[in-house]
């Protein structure tokens, strides 16, 4: 019989190539770490399970080739994911550039309600850095996205990464419930058209436009 | 293949296109992800079924009486009012709303057990992001032998016959204990049969007050197993569109085929059984396919039968080429015998070793051929003699529609008792004037409609992927609702001459698949918006 969970919540990685999406993503449902490289083909996902306030949350967490060529498969998982990790590597500059072009990536393919988090990681490496954990945070700062600094190697925040996300994702799930069906309200969807409703009956009637 | 690279290393172009061993490590993915759905909607069929069956063992709103469990008012347990159906509700059947969450209603902080499941389900299913259910596989018994349709038929007879006796929708579940866990007690064969019972026995429901269905909706609607948004498959990897391209040459066989010993089986993970024969003709390269019966089809329409045909193709496919045929389309079945044979040509000897042969079930319908379900066999089996095989077909993708489309939210509002339906937007319609635009505008109607009203959104003026967000209103009840229909046509306005026509779309108790199932989701669960892609037909049948 297959485990029972509360929830399932569908995760992306994208990052560029080599930036370590898929050792982030082993670190967290092996907790290991492998040193050679092998590009991933396309996409791939791992499943793990964690407790969030007392339910189950299955995570089903899609792992993506950075590579420019699997590109058309790739985005054909943004759209339902809930929570995406856009990941570069603090030794590598330009995937921290890239993170800009993988945001309007999202912006054009997934789903306006999805949670996002800034991985910058290697941060193991500190002999190499290219991007200072500041400058991370400011882009962070100024795309208004959760950051933080990890590392698959040594395993450093990778838990922090996704239990935050998953977190996040609980918290908007929680509000938009609350907001769609309010207690005192049938259908909060219509709350406050109703109020427009006793203003202008009619035209409510006949056609109401929401814009 | 030409790569152009920026500056910054991004690339604006593809790259090269992949090779069989990437499709077959991408496809391999595809395929653990869809068991992963698999096991995922029949979790939320099991929330959905749960909450039929308390709808169904609740006693119904009645003066000074439990909603849920018919209890009545004593002094030292005052009924309580459920601040979102208004319903009320003895202590035991309601819960306590955090009043800290929303200070303004702190006033009634009770929340029936009904309406309290209908939001855990909201979140559980994830339709809380998807703005729909997504989809879901009812719990079923599991039953020796599976119906054929004459048992069908004979049951759905026996059904209606019966359908006067007001005892027919409840549940063996006691009433006494509302939230007692009773998921598995009430789902008997819950597709086909029941959705058709539950219609005939709508008007039974004497006891129930016309805003009890309102309120809890009505129990029982039930449409098996088909799709709705989830997040889905490859572009590129799996083909929606059905009109098979491919030319196709047929010889029906007219004899009854005799019963085969049943292979060793395999498991059917729902969604029915396909059996087929290959035979490899090495003289001539080709391929001779025959598709021979599929059993136990999931239900499309209201009554849970379908109109099944099959389309093959032979992949990985060969460069833009498309190998693609179809079989003829079997009505009103789950278990059509086909008995169709067809021929692919140029076959070589080492594409039987590398490729494979997918089969993909359709069900025909004039808005849209929904997926039934898929199977897919290496062609190695049958390079040295004909084979046999019975196939377990796998779920249908539930691939988002492509091509002109529309994004449309239903609810019914029981407060209103109106249906709300919300024109969000549309996409990729036909360019129809010179300029290369069109100027949309869709009119929409209920049928039948006592009212008979009309509506129409705003034209967008020279825009293929027009957005409205524009609601309108229909005054029904639900009980109505369940034999309505609701047509949109889509027209590009022109001044001194007739609007060109653009496309069109009927969601309601006579369509099929997808739509059905957004219909029935929109009765079954009042006062949510459920939103969802429709793919629009280009045929004008008013
Ligand atoms: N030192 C160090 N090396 C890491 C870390 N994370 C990943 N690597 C190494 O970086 C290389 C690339 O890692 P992958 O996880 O395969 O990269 P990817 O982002 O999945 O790449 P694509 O699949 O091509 O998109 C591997 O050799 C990893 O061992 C880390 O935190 N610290
Ligand atoms: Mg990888
Ligand atoms: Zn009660
Ligand atoms: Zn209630």
């Amino acid at each position: 019989m297959a485990k029972t969970y509360d929830c399932l919540f569908k995760l992306l990685l994208i990052g560029d190539s080599g930036v370590g999406k898929t050792s982030i993503l082993f670190r967290f449902s092996e907790d290991a770490f492998n040193i050679s490289f092998i590009s991933t083909i396309g996409i791939d996902f791992k499943i793990r399970t964690i407790d969030l306030d007392g339910k189950k949350v299955k995570l089903q967490i899609w792992d993506t080739a950075g590579q420019e060529r699997f590109r058309t498969i790739t985005t054909a998982y943004y759209r339902g994911s809930m929570g995406i990790m856009l990941v570069y590597d603090v030794t590598n500059e330009k995937s921290f550039e890239n993170i800009k072009n993988w945001i309007r990536n999202i912006e054009e393919n997934a789903s306006a309600d999805v949670e996002k988090m800034i991985l910058g990681n290697k941060c193991d490496l500190d002999d190499k850095r290219q991007v200072s954990k500041e400058r991370g945070e400011q882009l962070a700062i100024d795309y208004q996205i959760k950051f933080v600094e990890t590392s698959a190697k040594d395993s450093l925040n990778v838990e922090y990464a996704f239990y935050t996300l998953a977190r996040d994702i609980k918290a908007k799930m929680e509000k938009k419930q609350e907001a769609s069906n309010p207690p005192g309200a049938r259908s909060g969807a219509h709350v406050l058209r109703a109020s427009d409703q006793q203003r202008k009956p009619p035209s409510w009637l006949s056609r109401c436009s929401l814009l | 293949m030409c790569v152009i690279r920026l500056r910054t290393g991004w690339c604006t172009a593809r790259g090269e296109p992949l090779s069989a061993a990437e499709r077959e490590a991408v496809a391999a993915v595809v395929r653990r992800a869809e068991q992963l759905d698999e096991l995922e909607a029949r979790r939320v069929g099991r929330l959905v079924a749960r909450l039929e069956g308390m709808r169904r063992s609740a006693q119904g709103p009645a003066p000074r009486a439990c909603l849920l469990c018919g209890e009545t008012s004593r002094l030292l347990a005052p009924l309580r009012t459920c601040s979102i159906c208004r319903n009320s509700a003895c202590p035991k059947c309601v819960i306590d709303t955090p009043p800290h969450r929303s200070p303004i209603y702190s006033r009634e902080q009770y929340m029936c057990n009904l309406c309290a499941e209908t939001r855990e389900m909201w979140k559980k299913s994830g339709a809380w992001f998807y703005k729909s259910l997504p989809k879901y596989i009812l719990p079923e018994r599991k039953v020796t032998g599976r119906y054929n349709d004459t048992e069908l038929a004979r049951s759905l007879q026996v059904r209606q016959e019966a359908g006067n006796s007001s005892n027919e929708c409840k549940t063996d579940s006691e009433p006494g204990s509302p939230l007692s866990i009773h998921a598995p007690s009430f789902s008997r064969q819950p597709s086909n049969t029941d959705s058709r019972k539950s219609i005939s026995s709508q008007d039974v429901h004497h006891e129930w007050s016309e805003t009890d269905i309102l309120t809890h909706g009505v129990s029982g609607l039930s449409l098996h197993r088909t799709e709705s948004i989830t997040q889905r498959s490859i572009a590129g990897l799996k083909r929606t569109g059905s009109k098979g391209s491919a030319y196709s040459l047929r010889s029906i066989r007219k004899e009854v085929p005799k019963p085969q010993p049943e292979k060793p089986t395999i498991p059917d993970s729902g969604f029915g059984t396909l059996e087929i024969k290959l035979a490899y003709d090495n003289a001539t390269s080709s391929l001779a396919v025959t598709v021979l019966r599929a059993r136990g089809l999931i239900g499309m329409d209201m009554t849970g039968l379908s109109d099944p045909f099959c389309r093959l193709e032979i992949l990985p496919r060969e460069g833009t080429y498309s190998n693609r045929l179809r079989t003829k389309t079997v009505h009103k079945t789950k278990n059509p015998e086909f008995n169709e044979t067809v021929h692919f040509f140029g076959i070589t000897e080492s594409d039987l070793a590398a490729k494979s042969l997918e089969i993909v079930l359709f069900d025909d319908d004039r808005y849209g051929c929904d997926e039934m379900g898929s199977a897919t066999v290496s062609l190695r089996d049958c390079a040295k003699a004909p084979t046999q095989l019975r196939l377990a077909l796998s779920g249908a993708s539930g691939n988002e529609p492509t091509g002109p489309r529309v994004l449309l939210a239903l609810c019914y509002n029981t407060k209103k008792r109106a249906l709300v339906v919300t024109i969000c937007r549309a996409a990729e319609l036909p360019p129809q004037d010179s300029n290369g635009y069109s100027d949309p505008f869709v009119k929409l109607h209920l049928d039948p409609d006592p009212y008979h009203k009309k509506h129409k959104t705003s034209i967008k003026w020279r825009n293929l992927n027009p957005v409205w967000n524009e609601e309108f209103l229909f005054e029904t009840r639900p009980t109505e609702l369940s034999r309505q229909n609701l047509t949109l046509t889509f027209w590009d306005k022109d001044y001194g001459k007739p609007n060109d026509f653009l496309g069109s779309l009927v969601l309601g108790a006579s369509s099929k698949g997808r739509r059905l199932k957004h219909w029935m989701d929109c009765i079954k669960f009042p006062d949510h918006r459920h939103e969802q892609w429709h793919a629009l037909t280009d045929t004008q049948h008013l």
